[in-house]
């Protein structure tokens, strides 16, 4: 095996005038030979308008296949459980001795859902489902333009603060017997306004959307989000993952630049890989956006243990 | 000396941690706020049928509306914003649309995942009532039907609150006469009529029906639970004057029918939600 970390580093200005090392052009040349594609871009948001469409659709007129919404549902029957609101439930009934009238519908839920999104993967729920997700990635989009065009500065924190949120709105549910986050849950807000009707609570969506805009780039997902984090744990040894084949990557970091969450992409920048194959992490959110990107197919959505199995 | 990078990171996660713990600290202080606004505000949210107890039933609601979907009366509704810390939670408006047990009892109940509207009990009453009713007919007439059966005993075991009558409005208290529909022009609310002459499979307008009684008694009439519930007493005074009024008995499940088909504005009699222990 090579040993990557000890390649020198490349004496280029700009990513785009770095050397393909095999072709001998310039990532520039090469990625112009390249389509752009948006194939798993445009499932993804496929998907995630039909899901939402069909939540409305359920209740509008009354057809009954995706009942409730994003904060517990019945798919065709099925209880789902959000399971950040099915921990605070449990630990609040812990204390309170609630934990006992729970019905068997709430445990099917929490656990359906638990191997659901085992299988899947870390955040997949967030980028493949979340109606904020699909707000808060075309305002992604616009932040970036603006600091492109330098009207606002970029202000980033340390990613670690969202363990803090995940534990201390757990704790603040378990003190004040009431379930917290709930009340503040942009997705639980956006879903229920569109299924039953809009309400003024909408205008603190709007407020944080105006924030990652203007601010910190997805700052509610980044740094906050206890249900994120809550999937990211669940899917943490999912055997479905975005794999990184360094022999093939030219090191453009396109992918960093395009995905939702750079820092699980940490081992595409020259010299960081310290093996042949990574596996994106579990904040990943198996949007397909960096294997859209990539122009040498380095990044793939994979089973793992799939090819060992054929 | 220069830092190390992990150094930076350990610095800034501390720095932002240390935000983080104080904006946690400022949404308890907030919600803590909030509950002693609901607990001094006299707004009562009444809860659909099996409802825990308030304190529980806050946390135990998971706001998903799986009960306002399943209620084919479209009774129960979500709270909003104003409603402070029970944003999102049912609750149900007997004025405007009550609870008629449309669904033949306990949907919203039965659909509920948390046990915020506990099911268990209205199982319980449900089996029970069977188990008599098989008991008293061993054996089945043409007539045999266990599900009207059941469903009574789970309507019956509902106590959603207790009708409370005014009498100084109270039309029947008051000796006086009703005509004609019960509510005024463009009222959407629906109900099915207990009245066994009607049969009705589905819940019409409460304006479809048009009364003619010589003295009010649609609260009586028109309770799904019957004559367990409310009953018109008749009471002759030592003057010899005779009065009527409805009683309110053990029966009444605070479904809020009377309340919704009350002809007097406001009406004369409503919803009062039970304190519990």
């Amino acid at each position: 095996m090579i040993n990557v970390k000890k390649l020198p580093p490349i004496p280029a200005k700009r990513r785009e005038d770095m050397p393909n090392s095999k072709l001998g052009i310039t990532f520039k040349e090469w990625k112009a030979t390249r389509p752009n594609k948006h194939k798993w871009r445009n499932i993804r948001w496929g998907v995630l308008l039909f899901f939402n469409f069909l939540f409305w659709a359920s209740f509008a007129f009354d057809i009954g296949i995706l009942e409730g919404s994003l904060s517990g549902s019945r798919f065709i029957g099925i209880y789902l459980m959000d399971p950040y609101n099915a921990l605070q439930e449990m630990f609040i009934g812990n204390r309170t001795g609630y934990f006992g009238m729970l019905t068997m519908n709430f445990f099917i839920g929490f656990f359906v859902i638990l191997m659901f999104y085992f299988l899947l993967g870390g955040r997949t729920f967030c980028s493949w489902l979340c109606p904020y997700h699909f707000l808060a990635e075309n305002a992604e989009k616009l932040h970036n333009y603006l600091v492109k065009k330098k009207k606002i500065k970029e202000h980033n924190y340390s990613i670690g603060i969202k363990y803090i949120f995940w534990g201390g709105f757990l704790l603040l549910a378990f003190i004040t017997k009431n379930l917290v986050f709930e009340n503040l849950n942009p997705v639980g807000i956006i879903s229920r306004a569109l299924i039953y009707g809009p309400g003024l609570l909408l205008l603190w969506v709007v407020v944080l959307l105006l924030f990652e805009i203007v601010y910190s780039k997805r700052f509610w997902c980044r740094y906050v989000f206890p249900i994120g984090v809550t999937y990211s744990a669940i899917g943490k040894l999912s055997p479905m993952a975005v794999k990184f084949d360094l022999s093939k990557c030219g090191h453009c970091r396109d992918c960093q630049d395009v995905c939702l969450v750079p820092h699980e992409l940490w081992f595409v920048k020259r010299g960081e890989a310290t093996k042949e194959v990574h596996f994106a992490g579990a904040d990943c959110t198996r949007c397909g956006l960096c294997v859209d990107v990539c122009y040498g197919d380095a990044l793939e959505f994979t089973v793992k243990g799939f090819e060992k199995l054929l | 000396m220069e830092k190390s990078k992990s150094d930076i990171n350990r610095r800034q996660f501390l720095k932002n941690g240390a935000v983080a713990v104080a904006a946690l600290g400022a949404v308890g202080v907030g919600v803590n706020y909030l509950k002693h606004l609901n607990e001094k505000s006299d707004k009562i949210l009444l809860r659909p049928p099996g409802a825990v107890d308030e304190d529980d039933f806050i946390y135990a609601c998971i706001k998903c509306g799986l009960c306002v979907q399943i209620c084919p009366i479209e009774a129960v509704k979500l709270a909003g914003i104003s409603d402070g810390l029970s944003y999102g939670t049912p609750y149900i408006d007997t004025r405007k649309q009550a609870c008629d047990f449309s669904c033949d009892a306990m949907q919203c109940v039965e659909t509920c995942p948390t046990a915020a509207l506990d099911f268990l009990p209205f199982k319980k009453a449900g089996e029970n009532a069977l188990l008599e009713y098989q008991k008293e007919n061993p054996t089945p007439g043409p007539d045999y039907n266990p599900f009207i059966v059941q469903s009574l005993a789970m309507k019956s075991n509902t106590k959603m609150g207790i009708a409370v009558t005014n009498h100084e409005t109270c039309l029947a208290r008051n000796g006086k006469s009703f005509m004609g529909v019960p509510r005024e022009d463009g009222f959407e609310g629906v109900y099915r009529s207990p009245n066994p002459k009607r049969k009705e499979r589905k819940a019409s307008l409460v304006n479809d029906h048009v009364f003619d009684r010589e003295l009010c008694d649609l609260c009586v009439t028109e309770c799904p639970i019957g004559d367990t519930a409310i009953i018109l007493e008749e009471k002759t005074r030592g003057n010899g004057e005779k009065i009527w009024r409805p009683i309110v008995l053990d029966g009444c499940t605070g479904c809020g029918v009377c309340e919704m088909v009350c002809p007097t504005t406001p009406s004369s009699i409503f919803i009062e939600k039970l304190e519990t222990a």
